[in-house]
């Protein structure tokens, strides 16, 4: 029955709203041929024909009306009316560009942010895998520190995947960098993944062309030489040549051969990394001969897998959870370094890992805050000039109410036309956001490994505008609307040609001016706190410029490959050779060697054993050359600095340790001269000295126990240095000089970039930086905008009372009283709006620290020099955007306005 | 000329299923028909009978077909669909109903 009625109808409702003119004629053509029918019968009762046609219009009863209610009979009326609101609304908008052009413009800023923002988010926080049923995965992690880390060694990997039944089955990654060769041309370094044979499976992916990597590549340590390729190094390298399959390359010198190439998009569970190149687990030393085999017997635990695995359906993860906590302690060598604390967790792994997450989400989060509130501030913008234009329209609209419009329907045709002023926006808004996006990921990649996301946008991207767009449009185009159509048709009528007209409306306009200083007060305080925040964090100074310190990695062939014989020895004469010729250099002053950046967090760790009660604590150690502490400027707070005795062979050990290490160490007791142990080797060292923790390692305030070894005795397979000098004068000329002496003790040493350490510290507050930079850039906008909506508050003011302003000075008002009453408008209008915005900024930046620790360095959320600079900012601001008007009003001419009223 | 509010509520519907119901007519026919076979009582007015039947059309109960009437011009006619018969069926019972049961409380004897 239901669908007997639809096949009646839906070709008629079809038909009214496509054959949109036809209907309409064929309406026309009925009820005229009614007319003609009622007027021949109204002649033959004997009227005239005039008469006739009068009376037979008179039947009908409102010929306009009628015609209007049988279209709305076919129940598209709704959607017919649409579409003339819209035509009628282009019309609108075209006749004013002028107008249009800066509404778009101020909303497109607004959605351009929020949608570059909100890519961001996406991208990093909320899009799901390019794998099968993402939904399903699960990735295992313990809680060894205070956070959930996801590596495991490669025996719990094993017994895990050998012992459970909850998973369907488990497959383990590790990323590793490349160099790849291809026909002898060595290709630049490539980010690859060290993948088990069950990794794609797992994942539910298959090779775009040849195989993946599978359980047959996965059985014998060294014994797997094969290699997946990504389609973008396909693609690049082999231009998609189907014969690349089956290659012979080079992965850090030894041969693989190539077997398939993953999907495009395809970029395992790490989201913002690319791999290029994916290898079997088994090939771990092959590709790693830096590192210790971690598939043998390792010296040093190191927790290099992650492991990802499908619970077998039905399952709860709780069950799960229990069943790998037996496992976890059940299975334990005495490599895995388990502890009683530890906890075994298990995260939903739809979304991938990713390092950026933690890094970025908490910074996203507030910028998406921030935009949202430029995107406000746009709303009150447009809002205001929509209604300074509703005044100015005020005369159509009446006319419009006059003839028997609806206010609905004028309410409605209003917002359509701010829904198109809103979509205008959106549209620019997205490409804006398009370009904006990728800049601010290239401004985030600065001084790191490059990030890869995609920023396309995807579906979510332009649901999000849409809706951003269609709220926004509401948001700015209700309030208006409503005001211009409740309207005294007397008055508007008649005072149509004159200028001004009523003299309503103001009070909304002085409402949404308030609320754009109010809010670009509180963008402006919270970017001034940010600021403040990042300068204290920069300020912390060893006393001498940082550009005065250059940094510059050293890799000399080999320095990946310590721990096979000679090389440590070799390398320590390297780097004793380096030392003597950098410092021979005109111009420098110190320099030394450590194993990592200034920057860096030391993860190579030591256990040491605690004198008082035997325990056993982690030491971070970092190896370093002589003169490193006064290269930096730390300070020693007892004892003494390494000298060339230190490190000559037959020396006794010595360490210096920083006060956390001497803290945890030695509590309570002076550190220098004592004794300290360590395991895994064991060896004993003497404490020569303590010294300050170092202001760089630790920008944000947290502290590391760190031991501070000669270059030999610390145990690790990475021989890599980072060489430090401290310089006097331009590090321009300096510079190329120390990359010379570098480049001298290896020519084929890949060239490495020298930076200051002003610069290591940038890249290290990338996070702050990226805070502060982006919330002063919305502050601008949102002055900018504030700016402009004030300001055409007051021109309009200005228009408005002209006629008043000209009575005043023909009555014996001075340019200078008029001047100052406009000010004094203004002046009133931003007092009020700082005076709210204060406050809200004050409450919005405690609730916001007391939520995300760290947010503020050094200083508290009401910090006055952020709030002064702010409102200093905004009140100068304000007084250029009055005063230009205030200047107009001041130049009315009397006999002018006089002979107009 | 009768106001529409002259025909009781809801049965203009009715009345021009019935009229349809026997032939097929325009819309100047059909206000011509029903005053004649009520011997002048019923009359819908010009005003309201188009909106009803374009109504009628899009509830699927008639339909419409341009057909040439005398002198040969052209006229919409419109004629009873299957669904509009059932629909026909169905007021009607109602409308007997109604109708019964307003002239027995109009009959009831006043004491």
């Amino acid at each position: 029955m239901r669908l007997e009625h639809w096949s009646y109808i839906l070709p008629l409702r079809l038909r009214s709203l496509f054959r949109h003119r036809e209907v309409e004629r064929e309406l026309d053509e009925e009820i005229e041929y009614h007319l003609e029918k009622r007027i021949d019968a109204e002649k033959a009762k004997g009227l005239s024909a005039e008469d006739a046609r009068y009376a037979a219009l008179r039947a009908m009863d409102g010929m306009t009306q009628r015609k209007e209610e049988c279209r709305q009979a076919r129940g598209i009326s709704a959607v017919e009316s649409t579409m003339q609101d819209i035509r009628y609304g282009l019309r609108v908008l075209g006749k004013s560009p002028g107008f249009t052009a800066v509404a778009a413009l101020s909303l497109a800023l607004g959605i351009g942010a929020n949608t570059a923002i909100f890519s961001l988010i996406n991208a990093v926080m909320l899009r799901t895998l390019p794998v099968q049923n993402p939904e399903q995965l699960r990735v295992l992690g313990v809680t060894r520190g205070p956070d959930l880390e996801y590596g495991f060694t490669y025996n719990h990997y094993r017994q895990f995947r050998e012992h459970n039944q909850s998973f369907q089955d488990l497959a383990a990654s590790s990323p590793v960098r490349l160099s790849v060769s291809v026909d002898g041309q060595v290709e630049p370094a490539v980010a690859g993944q060290m993948v088990s044979g069950g990794y794609f499976s797992v994942l539910g992916v298959n090779a775009e062309v040849g195989r993946t990597i599978g359980a047959q590549d996965d059985r014998v340590p060294k014994g797997h030489p094969v290699a997946m390729i990504s389609d973008g190094f396909w693609k690049r390298r082999f231009a998609r040549d189907p014969g690349a399959i089956g290659r012979r390359i080079l992965l850090d010198g030894a041969p693989f051969t190539v077997i398939g190439v993953t999907p495009p998009g395809f970029f395992g569970i790490d989201v913002g990394t690319a791999p290029d190149v994916w290898v079997s687990i088994m090939m771990q030393p092959v590709v790693m001969p830096d590192a210790e085999d971690w598939l043998g017997k390792p010296i040093k635990t190191d927790y290099w897998l992650r492991i990802v695995g499908r619970l077998k359906p039905g399952l709860s993860p709780a069950m799960a959870l229990a069943e790998m906590e037996v496992l976890y302690r059940r299975y334990a060598v005495p490599d895995d370094d388990v502890q009683p604390k530890d906890k075994i967790g298990l995260a939903p792994a739809s979304r991938g890992l990713s390092a950026l997450r933690r890094e970025f989400s908490e910074p996203l989060l507030i910028l998406m805050t921030v935009v949202g509130l430029v995107l406000l501030i746009a709303c009150a913008n447009v809002a205001s000039l929509l209604l300074a234009r509703a005044t100015a329209r005020q005369s159509e609209l009446a006319v419009r109410l006059a003839i028997g419009a609806g206010r609905g329907r004028l309410v409605r045709q209003l917002l359509v036309e701010s829904l198109m002023l809103a979509a205008l926006g959106g549209i620019c808004g997205i490409l804006l956001a398009y370009w904006g996006s990728e800049a601010l990921l290239s401004f985030i990649s600065r001084g790191r490994a490059a990030i890869a996301l995609s920023l396309r946008p995807d579906p979510q991207v332009l649901g999000f505008t849409a809706a951003v767009s269609a709220i926004t449009g509401i948001l700015f185009g209700i309030a208006p609307a409503l005001r211009a159509t409740r309207l005294d048709l007397g008055p508007s009528l008649k005072s149509r040609f004159q200028a001004g007209g009523a003299t309503r409306g103001p009070r909304l306009g002085n409402v949404l001016v308030i609320g754009q200083v109010a809010l670009s007060l509180v963008l402006l305080i919270v970017a001034g706190l940010f600021v403040r925040s990042l300068a204290k964090l920069n300020g912390q100074d060893a006393g001498f410029p940082r550009e005065s310190v250059l940094v510059m990695r050293v890799e000399p062939r080999g320095s990946d490959q310590r721990n096979l014989p000679g090389v440590s020895a070799r390398l320590d004469g390297i780097y004793r050779g380096l030392l003597e010729r950098v410092r021979a250099i005109p111009g420098v002053r110190a320099a030394s060697m450590a194993g990592v950046n200034p920057t860096t967090l030391v993860t190579l760790h030591l256990a040491m054993k605690k004198p008082s009660t035997g325990e056993l604590l982690r030491v971070n150690d970092i190896a370093v050359y002589p003169g490193y502490f006064s290269t930096l400027g730390i300070p020693f707070l007892a004892g003494r600095d390494f000298t060339a005795d230190d490190f000559a062979v037959s020396a006794r050990p010595a360490a210096v340790i920083n006060e956390s290490a001497a803290r945890k160490l030695f509590p309570g007791e002076n550190a220098a001269g004592k004794e300290l142990r360590s395991e895994k080797p064991s060896r004993l060292f003497q404490v020569i000295g303590v010294v300050r923790d170092s202001h760089y390692s630790n920008l944000r305030g947290e502290t590391q126990a760190l031991a501070y070894l000669p270059f030999l005795l610390t145990p690790t397979g990475r021989g890599q240095m980072t060489l430090h000098v401290r310089i006097a004068g331009n590090p321009g000329a300096v510079a190329p000089l120390v990359q010379k002496a570098v480049q001298e003790i290896d020519k084929d040493a890949p060239l490495l970039e020298v930076r200051t350490l002003a610069a290591e510290v940038d890249a290290a507050l990338m996070q702050e930086r990226v805070i502060a930079t982006l919330s002063s850039f919305f502050g601008a906008v949102a002055l900018a905008l504030a700016v402009v909506g004030l300001y055409g508050l007051m021109a309009f003011a200005v228009v408005r009372r002209s006629g008043e302003i000209g009575i005043r000075m023909a009555i014996g008002a001075q340019r200078r009283d008029v001047l100052w009453m406009v000010l004094r408008d203004t002046l009133a209008l931003v007092g009020v709006g700082i005076a709210i915005g204060v406050p809200v900024a004050l409450v919005a930046m405690r609730l916001a620290s007391s939520r995300i620790s760290g947010l503020l360095f050094g200083l508290s959320s009401g910090d006055p020099v952020a709030i002064g600079v702010a409102v200093v900012v905004m009140a100068m601001a304000a007084a250029v955007a009055g005063y230009l008007p205030a200047r107009r009003a001041a130049r009315v001419d009397p006999m002018v306005v006089l002979r107009n009223e | 000329m009768s106001k529409p509010s002259d025909l009781v509520q809801g049965t203009l519907d009715l009345l021009i299923l019935k009229i349809l119901a026997l032939e097929p007519l325009n819309g100047w026919s059909i206000g011509e028909r029903l005053r004649q076979v009520s011997s002048d009582v019923l009359h819908v007015s010009d005003g309201s009978l188009y909106p009803a039947l374009h109504k009628l059309e899009q509830g699927g109960w008639i339909a419409s077909e341009w057909k040439p009437s005398e002198n040969n011009r052209r006229a919409k006619f419109y004629s009873l669909t299957k669904l509009g018969r059932s629909q026909l069926e169905k007021e009607t019972a109602d409308w007997t109903r109604l109708s019964r049961a307003i002239s027995h409380v109009v009959k009831l004897k006043e004491a």
